[in-house]
């Protein structure tokens, strides 16, 4: 493998001269080697400039990403709006990340120009135009996909016995790579990318974009030319060969289009380790890229890279170790010492000077697993797993460039002393009505949840959206920040410069979208929860909504929640009034449609009769001035010659209820159920089950309508009772247990029998006991046998 | 001479590539008294081209453990340190005969063995005495029989401990102090009684994993080793690789000149891998039987079939034999598993025979065979 490597005729395919005018430096993202390396090479070539792989709108950001108070890892986060369909007809938005961590090449580039008072800058396209140019959109473009997945390195792989690509380039590259000079190195990389590249097929180079982006690259380079003398390139290893091959002779600039920074722009945000290893679907980074990290910051302090590996075996090693105790798993110094001699042994036997990851891994299976390996068993090995990924989350040091959203957010957290640079899940508790902050805190969960930046999610608590667990005081968050928090927070720097803003402008946006009352009523609960007044026009917008919709089921929702929010408005200490407006408008609107609902479909029926319950509490308790509106609307239904019979028992019952005059007319219209035909007497059932879920007082205050009802039943043909039961015993799940016994005395009386129907005496346990002697002395007797 | 074995040791098996090894091992580091490196060792197990250095003769290792590399690196490291190894998996899964590769490559033997079974003792592990001399001339060295453990620590090579945990609880524990201290006290012997671990001793251990529970070891001697799962082979197309390579073994040493038949080694490889992880191919759900299924029981199905088809046969393997032979392989202990095997094939093999034809078609039809 060695010898393939070191193979000068290949890497002599790409210029290497450290008195050239341009040094092509290539490296894989995120790899410690790459960075030490790089180091060297800038030493020993004292470059004029450095010229980096990634878009180029974002070299305002590289002296924020190298500001001493930024903590990695962090991002570039791009995004593209594509409006004017350059890409798809589907005018959909676009966004990436490029991460950098403390091992990343490219951050040690920026580093060390900072450091030698040198420019460094992006040459690549600008992210709108790597879209544009391509077939295939990523995540991601610092990639080294190309660098895995090609063939060659399945055949390397196979040759000489290594798991994957991840083992073989630790192997070959992370570690021998430390004692090379940067020349071999860098030609060591050459041959490697130039064999890989080997496999890649024009079309493929095309579709996504590869070609256009190193197009512009080499221009951006030609460019530089003109000016400086000493020019280091620094890309990813795929792109070296490509670009000295277009370097020889004249590049024509890629065509550039020209986009706002409404349409296209990028911020630098914080980032995660657990979001930049490879093994959680960042195809461009290293696997376990705390590990990585350690190794990286390492090599920068020490005099030699002699020895690093071991150190942070016997780390690792060390950390699994006890964090296996606090679970309860005993790990001894002996098995530790055990681990790491394993750990040393597998990388003497498999020709490498320092133990990696891998043999780390190897370690801990041979070690600390004592038993079957199972998954219960191979606890040590997630817990090496977790910190080798490491838990971090990075930081943006310089203010003026972060996005004033992410600086709310960041406010807000250090505010409620929450967690904010951990991607370990955390637990809040909030006590909703104890103090005023509490209520704040909440609001400040609900408005991230509401952004959708899978910040947190409430995990306990009253849900009013689904009218659940309302009687809940506690709220119960889990959060934690990712990638993705910051991302959907610059996601929405236009909506505002504070959450709260820009909570109200999604809000005013979603309203604008809506038709429904029902849906604009879910925006009003999100409001409310989030502590959030609308704007006059936004106010005025749903009063139209509300005056537009014509749907009475969808008021009738809309009402529900209106109602919740007005009744809840004190103890969640929310000033705005407007719920009560819309409270009003819905209830005048429902009452208006509420006639012609007497004909509504059998299967919205009950949905109706939830809607007319909920007109007659809130006529009773908000507008009692209203109430007479509401009767003669239950009136004017009632008069109709079409009615769904279970909406007109429950509309009998209200009337009923607000007036006890019109128990003649219930009574009435029962006798009409009853003296119909077999089919509307079939109905009858229908009109007992609404009248009863209205006004089930009726059945225990009133005998003659027990009677009737009795009739009704005594009347029926056995198969039309069978087909009516279901429905009665619907209808008779309304009453208490106690309240149907008392109606089955009072039937039992119209039969002439004193005793309750419903309720049985118990036998005499002593009778119990002659019956059971009885049956074994006739058992006796059977079989013959004498006493 | 070696064809007059049933089974003959590793050692003999393969001792030209072991000869081969041990010379072009002179500029490999090698623990003490190790006959060959630990390069080397991999190189035996794991199969390669090996090339004497001082002399450029080359060699071509045949592979003999498949599956994952990485244990038998991890195996060859711990049996270097001061712990020992213990082999742990599913029936038929290898972990004896790699024992013994590791025996035979490390010490130049693999018969230096205890066979863990509910009657085993702590004399069959240590040492015993020869009565009658013990009689006539005392505790004497002389009279002393000694037993792998003891003959491993003289002569610092490995000893073997097959199924430990079918052993009892305190007869496992008996290698403790020994594991610790690398010293066994023999009190009958006087001050000629403290014998001391040679460098190059060292215990490996196999236990199965379905006997978990029986005689589960103590964690103080858990400690003690490192461990090894030795899992199934999950391939498909490996696992007819070992059939084919295995049976051809088998039917040389048995002298039997059949052919091997590669589509019903695949048709084999597929019934046990399917029944083994409960799903087909397709993706269709099956019933896993509780019998074993491992790669070993393939072998002996079709070695036996091979057998069938020499001496009652025209040579050819009949596949009613075949499924016959695979019926009394999988229903031993459960009767639940007959039914199992017929939906095996009354779904995945129908459904195969449909889509493939020919042999499956064949195959298909030996499903009334199983009763």
């Amino acid at each position: 493998m060695e010898q393939i490597l070191s193979q000068q005729n290949i890497a002599e395919k790409i210029a290497l001269n450290f008195q050239n005018q341009v040094v092509f430096f290539p490296v894989r993202h995120h790899s410690p080697v790459c960075s030490y390396q790089l180091r060297k090479t800038i030493e020993a070539y004292q470059p004029e400039i450095i010229l980096i792989e990634g878009p180029e709108n974002a070299n305002d950001l590289i002296s924020v990403l190298t500001d001493e108070k930024t903590v990695l890892p962090c991002a570039i986060y791009y995004f593209y709006k594509d409006k004017k369909k350059y890409i798809s007809e589907d005018a959909e938005d676009y966004h990436c990340y490029y991460p950098f961590l403390n091992a990343s090449p490219e951050f040690t580039a920026m580093k060390e120009a900072k450091k030698l008072n040198i420019p460094a800058k992006f040459m690549d396209l600008p992210y709108s135009e790597i879209l544009i140019n391509s077939q295939k959109h990523q995540q991601n473009y610092a990639d080294d996909s190309y660098l895995v997945k090609s063939r060659f390195y399945q055949k390397l792989c196979e040759k000489t016995n290594l798991r994957n690509f991840d083992e073989f380039w630790e192997k070959y590259f992370e570690i021998a790579g430390l004692r090379l000079s940067p020349e071999d190195f860098i030609r060591q990389m050459y041959t490697y990318c130039i064999l890989t590249r080997q496999d890649a097929t024009k079309e493929e180079l095309d579709s996504d974009g590869c070609t256009a982006r190193e197009q512009h690259m080499a221009f951006r380079i030609q460019e530089t030319m003109q000016n400086y003398q000493k020019i280091l390139v620094v890309t990813g290893g795929f792109h070296s060969w490509g670009l000295s091959e277009l370097l020889k002779s004249k590049v024509k600039p890629v065509k550039l289009h020209k986009f706002t920074e409404d349409i296209q722009n990028c911020y630098p945000i914080a980032y995660s380790y657990q979001a930049s290893d490879a093994l959680r679907g960042y195809a461009s980074g290293m696997m376990h890229p705390y590990f990585y990290d350690k190794i990286s910051e390492a090599l920068e302090t020490a005099d030699t890279p002699e020895g690093i590996y071991h150190q942070q075996a016997l780390d690792f090693l060390t950390k699994t170790a006890k964090e296996s105790a606090k679970k309860d798993i005993a790990v001894s110094i002996s098995d530790i010492t055990s681990a790491y001699s394993l750990t040393e042994g597998l990388s003497a036997l498999r020709n490498s000077p320092e133990p990696g990851i891998f043999e780390i891994f190897d370690g801990v299976t041979g070690a600390f697993i004592k038993g079957e390996k199972t998954t219960a068993s191979s606890l040590p090995l997630e817990i090496l797993s977790k910190l080798a990924t490491g838990e971090a989350v990075g930081h943006i040091g310089d203010k003026n460039h972060v996005p004033p959203l992410i600086s709310d957010f960041e406010s807000q957290c250090k505010k409620f002393r929450l967690k904010a640079n951990t991607a370990v899940p955390q637990d809040s508790e909030i006590s909703l009505f104890t103090s005023g902050k509490e209520l704040e805190k909440s609001r400040f969960f609900h408005r991230m949840d509401f952004l959708q930046t899978e910040f947190c999610k409430m995990t306990k608590g009253p849900d009013l959206h689904a009218n659940k667990d309302r009687s809940r005081v506690r709220e119960l968050w889990r959060y934690c920040r990712n990638p993705q928090t910051d991302a959907s927070l610059v996601d929405h720097t236009t909506d505002g410069s504070t959450l709260e803003e820009a909570c109200k402008t999604v809000a005013s946006k979603l309203i604008h979208q809506e038709h429904r009352c029902e849906i604009t009523a879910q925006v009003s609960v999100d409001c409310f929860l989030m502590g959030i007044t609308l704007s006059d026009a936004d106010t005025f917008l749903m009063e139209q909504i509300l005056a537009n919709d014509g749907d009475f089921f969808s008021l009738g929702n809309g009402l529900y929640y209106f109602d919740m929010l007005h009744a809840l408005r004190i103890l969640y200490d929310f000033t705005d009034t407007a719920n009560l407006k819309y409270m009003e408008q819905c209830f005048t609107k429902l009452i208006a449609l509420l006639p012609s609902m007497g004909a509504v479909q059998p299967e919205q029926a009950q949905e109706c009769i939830k809607i007319c319950k909920l007109l007659y509490n809130v006529s009773g308790r908000v507008f009692p001035e209203r109430q007479n509106e509401f009767k003669s609307a239950l009136l004017t239904l009632a008069e109709r010659d079409q009615k769904e019979p279970s909406v007109y028992g429950a509309v009998m019952g209200l009337l009923y209820a607000l007036d006890g005059n019109y128990l003649q007319s219930a009574e009435n219209a029962m006798q009409g159920y009853l003296t119909g035909s077999p089919a509307m007497k079939k109905q009858g059932a229908s009109y007992l089950k609404g009248l009863f879920e209205t006004a089930r007082d009726i059945a225990l205050m009133d005998k003659n309508f027990l009677a009737m009802t009795d009739s009704l039943l005594s009347d029926m043909e056995y198969d039309d009772f069978m087909e009516i039961l279901p429905s009665l015993r619907l209808a008779y799940s309304y009453f208490t247990p106690f309240e149907i016994q008392e109606i089955a005395g009072e039937v039992s009386e119209f039969h002439g029998l004193k005793e309750d129907l419903s309720a049985q005496t118990g036998l005499d346990e002593a009778l119990i006991a002659f019956g059971a002697e009885l049956d074994a002395e006739i058992f006796r007797i059977i079989r013959g046998e004498t006493a | 001479m070696e064809q007059n074995f049933i089974k003959p040791p590793v050692e003999v098996r393969y001792a030209d590539q072991l000869a081969f090894l041990q010379n072009a091992d002179s500029q490999n580091r090698k623990p003490e008294n190790w006959k060959l490196s630990p390069k080397s060792v991999r190189l035996f197990i794991l199969g390669g081209k090996a090339v004497n250095p001082d002399t450029g003769e080359t060699m071509d290792i045949n592979r003999k453990f498949y599956g994952n590399d990485a244990l038998v690196e991890r195996c060859i490291i711990t049996l270097a340190g001061n712990r020992g190894l213990m082999l742990v998996g599913e029936p038929g899964t290898a972990k004896t005969m790699l024992s013994e590769l590791f025996s035979a490559a490390i010490c130049g033997k693999s018969t230096n063995t205890v066979q863990g079974t509910a009657g085993t003792t702590e004399d069959m592990i240590k040492y015993s005495w020869n009565y009658a001399l013990l009689l006539s001339k005392g505790p004497c060295r002389e009279a002393l029989v000694p037993a792998p453990l003891l003959i491993g620590m003289e002569e610092g090579i490995f000893a073997r401990f097959e199924e430990i945990t079918r052993t009892p609880a305190e007869i496992q524990d008996s290698l403790i102090s020994v594991m610790s201290d690398q010293i066994l006290n023999i009190p009958e012997l006087g001050d000629d009684g403290l014998i001391l671990a040679k460098a190059g001793f060292n215990i490996i251990g196999t236990a199965n994993t379905r006997d978990k529970g029986v005689n589960e070891m103590s964690g103080a001697l858990k400690r003690r080793f490192n461990f090894e799962t030795v899992a199934p082979v999950r391939d498909v197309k490996l696992e007819k690789e070992i059939i084919i390579r295995e049976a051809v073994d088998l039917a040389k040493n048995g002298s039997i000149e059949c052919e091997v038949n590669q589509d019903v080694a695949e048709l084999l490889a597929v019934t046990y891998h399917e029944l083994r992880e409960g799903i087909t191919a397709e993706g269709t759900m099956i019933d896993k039987p509780a019998a074993v299924m491992s790669t070993a029981e393939a072998v002996s199905v079709y070695y036996q079939t091979l057998c069938h088809a020499w001496y009652y046969g025209d040579g050819r393997i009949e596949l009613p034999v075949l499924t016959e032979n695979l019926l009394g392989a999988v229903c031993k202990e459960n009767r639940d598993d007959l039914e199992k095997l017929k939906g095996y094939f009354r779904t995945a093999i129908k459904a195969k025979s449909t889509k493939m034809g020919g042999i499956w078609k064949a195959y298909f039809e030996t499903a009334s065979f199983l009763k």
